[in-house]
């Protein structure tokens, strides 16, 4: 009797603590091992990189200090309050405009703060005017806004460069054309870096902003108006706030791929300003100092890390604080739309179009450069040809970029499905301790930014592995595949994860609950009817994953690029876009096969998940 | 081979964080039996029937099937099948996938299946529906399929949670009478979650009357409604009228009490349940008449309200500015706002009870 009773107060005990830990009450190995592995993964490729450059950038003869911090906000060349240089050149021919030099952790949050705010101006308007307004060329509008997400590293901010050049399309309309501009206006470094970074990532407000509109429960706006609201007040006072968390979350990720894009950067490196930002100061001290751990490039990563963990985690928390916009019940909902006043549509064609059509030049500029001979002095380019695009097809030595690149992206997303599925499927279905933590740490990488990541791992693997072995970045028989995979994997799984995650949200508990009810197992459950229920998410998700993949730089130009037979094609973009006049037209042709494949994949996903967009968000 | 199952639910208790779910509740169920769960939303009438199911686990307390501990056993090996309120039809599922399923896991032979699928769905009144999907069927039509897919692997045990709730009142009362026609066919044991009591009373063989947590009463549906035991139960049994009242003298084994400013006197000491203090005084309305008659206690108000509902008619008393409740089947003449009344009632139809 005493031994049965303590047995039952064991069992109770133990069911207790999985209760606790994992939400689950039984033990259960397939929940278990889908909380373990995605743990593990992420913690392994993950936190320890992370905390292994924590190390060394706290480390000074070995011991803790924060010789290196101080070292680097004791310089004037990292931070400068008193700008350098002046904000334009008057020159005979034109005006030079680049931006001032307020030291290199200054510019980087400059430039962020700039193209946050002019990315979410241009981003809430154009969802405003989409969501609120039918008009002639609506769906030209919609296609339109889908352009600017393709992304052709280097190549668009290098096409930028161009149309703002002395004598580039900007100037050629303003000046030569129309005649509004005295002189011609040059804009480069670090004005030029914000330009080309505002229109690349403002869709990421858009669509974010749209997506809130959308969702905002028709009948609280009918209410206001119901109540006596209109125009412009019941804007202000019910659909701007309800759609606060969606614009919130969609600037902070365009602060946060600011914070940490290096292609434009490097696309604009020749103006010297342009290197004055962090990640390009981190890309280049790693370039010149490989083989060595230096603590300066880790402090410094630790520097661009904290700043962008800073937003995500604000975000985070304000992002869960309200999350009403979706809190309404009912069926499905119809979207209000109005047709515009006279003025409205003024605004709409001679502001809202043009500003629409700016944006795309760049994707516009990489096809023309793509098939064009040359365009260098001229405006516009000259001489059509198919020499790029068939050199990709038939030059093994610059097809193997493109295969790599598919070989990586492809294995990537084996891995990021797997992971994703077990750790939304545990982090939605049971309330442990670690439930939290798992679906966090999925979404965590979205604030790591590239090129912490890369130096985080060049640090890793370099200690972790032998000296001779391939995995061993200073190893000279060195192959960057596997850690490329890994990297791909990790900092591409958010897109999947969250999709999955919103997936599994739709399908009711009870659905698996029945089925276990019956007699099937939980793994038969889930695979059997979860998993076939969520596969348009998991499809949806793995196609942005990997188009992502496949445009992936940080990593690629840095770690991919130590053995360039088995680097991905952004480490031979990059090649390209920094050599001589001439190979632009080779990176850009490169690009437009990335352009092809985002839009097969968006195509794809359109008619097979019927989501309007694939699109990014970490709400 | 269906084997009839009694169930025994000792002295669960079930917390959500700080809130107690469970409060330590028993239970026995027989053999064969319809047995009804039956509470206002948030009694623990669900958290129970989950347990029961496996689908959540008891901090303390234990489970038995037929005398044996079923506490640790999974849902899938329980045999306890559910039919849930949104009854969780696989959406990408045909009719007959959904129904056949629980067969499949069971590794039955695929003809046994296609047998086994036709007669639920016979049973069901759904013949002719295996190829349809579930967002192809009505409300009533999904919720036969649920029933169905629960029937189709010949539970021991079936549990329905509000298996009734997402229906219009027409079919809810159609298809409580096809559950008892069922249930009686298969002669299974059946627990069933409801918060209608008309349902409930209607369908029952026994009611348990649950209220955070704790099980205030169980009996027949009869012996709930004319003997209520607390006062939660007989406000929540159908209409009521409550009202606080003060025992005055017993004798002979009859109490006399004020209630209202009235004294009414010649209630059986049987009909007090509990203590002699802070008791209330309850009687049906159908139980009130507005003629007299021999041996009749009186209430005296004004008319407030008149309500016609066919089979009866519901006046609205006030008394003292409290509202009493009568029901009689029909008026003889019509009554106005503010008219004085005077209604009667037999002292032994009164019940005295305790919070």
């Amino acid at each position: 009797m005493n031994t049965k009773m303590a047995t039952v107060v064991k069992k109770v005990r133990h069911r207790k603590i999985l209760e606790n830990i994992f939400g689950i009450p039984h033990f259960d190995l397939f929940a278990i091992v889908s909380y373990v592995i995605p743990l593990a993964y992420i913690f392994i490729f993950l936190i320890v990189p992370l905390a292994e450059m924590l190390k060394i950038a706290f480390t000074y003869n070995g011991a803790f200090s924060l010789h290196w911090f101080k070292s680097i906000f004791s310089q004037e060349f990292y931070i400068s309050p008193k700008p350098q240089g002046s904000l334009y050149v008057d020159t005979p021919q034109y005006i030079y405009v680049e931006g001032l030099d307020f030291g290199v952790i200054l510019n980087s949050l400059i430039v962020a703060m700039f193209v946050t705010l002019l990315a979410t101006l241009i981003g809430v308007t154009l969802a405003y005017v989409m969501y609120r307004y039918t008009f002639p060329g609506k769906s030209i509008f919609r296609v339109l806004l889908i352009v600017p997400l393709l992304m052709t590293p280097f190549v668009n901010a290098y096409v930028v460069k161009l149309i703002f050049r002395e004598n580039g399309i900007f100037n050629w309309i303003l000046h030569d054309l129309i005649g509004i501009l005295p002189k011609p206006i040059r804009i480069d470094g670090l004005v030029g870096v914000m330009i080309a970074q505002a229109i690349a990532y403002y869709p990421i407000v858009y669509l974010n902003t749209y997506a809130s509109f959308v969702n905002i429960d028709p009948s609280l706006e009918e209410q206001a108006e119901n109540l006596g609201s209109r125009g412009f007040k019941l804007l202000r006072t019910i659909t701007l706030p309800l759609a606060l968390p969606g614009i919130a979350a969609g600037a902070t990720l365009t602060f946060i791929f600011s914070l940490e894009d290096l292609g434009a950067p490097i696309a604009f490196h020749s103006a010297s300003i342009a290197k004055k930002l962090i990640t390009y100061q981190i890309y280049d001290k790693f370039l010149s100092e490989t083989g060595y751990r230096s603590p300066e490039i880790a402090a410094l990563a630790i520097i661009l890390l904290a700043l962008s963990l800073l937003a995500f985690a604000l975000i985070r928390k304000y992002v869960s604080l309200r999350q009403y916009a979706m809190m309404s019940k009912g069926g499905r909902w119809y979207v209000r739309t109005v047709k515009p006043k006279w003025w409205q549509y003024v605004i709409i064609y001679t502001i809202v179009l043009p500003l629409v059509l700016f944006t795309i030049t760049p994707q516009i500029g990489v096809i023309l450069l793509a098939f064009s001979k040359e365009w260098s002095r001229t405006p516009y380019p000259r001489g059509f040809t198919l020499q790029h695009i068939s050199q990709i097809a038939l030059d093994p030595s610059v097809r193997r970029y493109v295969i790599n690149s598919i070989t990586y992206a492809f294995t990537a997303i084996l891995i990021i499905v797997v992971i994703s599925v077990m750790a939304s499927y545990v982090s939605n279905r049971f309330r442990g301790v670690l439930s939290p933590i798992v679906e966090a740490l999925t979404v965590f990488p979205l604030a790591v930014p590239g090129i912490v990541i890369a130096i985080g791992y060049f640090y890793f693997f370099a200690s972790i592995t032998p000296k001779t072995s391939v995995l061993n970045p200073l190893s000279v028989s060195f192959n960057p595949g596997p850690i490329l995979i890994i990297a791909y994997s990790i900092r591409r799984m958010p897109f999947t994860a969250r999709s999955i995650y919103a997936g599994i949200q739709q399908v009711h508990a009870s659905l698996e609950e029945a089925a276990m009810n019956l007699g099937s197992t939980r793994w038969r459950a889930v695979m059997g009817i979860l998993v076939p229920l969520i596969a348009m998410n998991v499809l949806g998700g793995a196609m942005l994953s990997f188009v992502y993949a496949m445009s992936e730089t940080s990593v690629s130009i840095t770690i991919g690029s130590l053995e360039m037979s088995k680097a991905p094609m952004t480490a031979y973009m990059r090649d390209l876009i920094v050599s001589a006049a001439g190979s632009a037209h080779m990176a850009a042709a490169l690009g437009f096969i990335l352009i092809a494949v985002q839009i097969s994949a968006i195509i794809l996903s359109t008619i097979i998940t019927k989501q309007r967009y694939a699109f990014i968000g970490i709400t | 081979m269906i084997t009839l199952v009694t169930v025994k639910i000792d002295r669960v208790v079930k917390r959500f964080g700080e809130i107690v779910a469970l409060k330590g509740v028993s239970l026995e169920i027989k053999h064969g039996e319809l047995f009804t769960l039956l509470g206002p939303s948030g009694c623990g009438k669900t958290t129970l029937l989950r347990i029961i199911a496996g689908l959540e686990y008891p901090d303390e307390g234990r489970v038995y099937f037929d005398g044996s501990d079923v506490t640790d056993l999974k849902t899938y090996e329980r045999g306890a099948v559910l039919v849930f309120q949104n009854y969780a039809l696989w959406p990408h599922m045909t009719v007959y996938e959904n129904i056949a399923y629980g067969l499949k896991i069971r590794k039955i032979p695929r003809d046994e299946i296609k047998e086994r699928v036709k007669r639920a769905l016979e049973l069901v009144k759904l013949e002719g529906y295996e190829d349809r999907y579930p967002t192809q069927l009505s409300g009533g039509q999904q919720q036969r399929v649920a029933l169905a897919r629960a029937l189709a692997v010949q539970p021991k045990l079936l549990l329905l949670d509000e298996p009734l709730s997402n229906l219009d009142a027409k079919l809810r009362i159609e298809m409580r009478s096809e559950i008892k026609r069922i249930q009686r066919e298969l002669d299974i044991t059946v627990i069933y979650v409801t918060h209608d009591q008309e349902e409930a009373m209607a369908l029952s063989d026994r009611v348990a009357v649950m209220n955070f947590g704790v099980i205030e009463q169980v009996g027949t549906p009869r012996e709930i409604y004319q003997r209520p035991k607390t006062k939660f139960v007989a406000d929540f049994m159908g209409k009521n009228n409550i009202l606080p009242a003060k025992i005055l003298e017993i004798k002979n084994g009859r109490a006399t009490l004020e209630v209202l400013g009235h004294r009414i006197s010649g209630i059986p000491a049987e009909n007090i349940l509990g203590d002699y203090s802070d008791l209330y005084f309850s009687i049906r309305p159908e139980k009130v008449s507005l003629t007299p008659f021999e041996g009749a206690q009186a209430f005296e108000g004004r008319v407030d309200l008149v309500e016609y509902y066919g089979f009866f008619v519901e006046i609205v008393i006030k008394i003292k500015d409290v509202f009493f409740f009568v029901r009689v089947p029909d008026l003889k003449e019509p009554l106005k706002q503010g008219d004085n009344i005077k209604v009667y009632f037999n002292p032994r139809d009164v019940i005295l009870l305790q919070e």
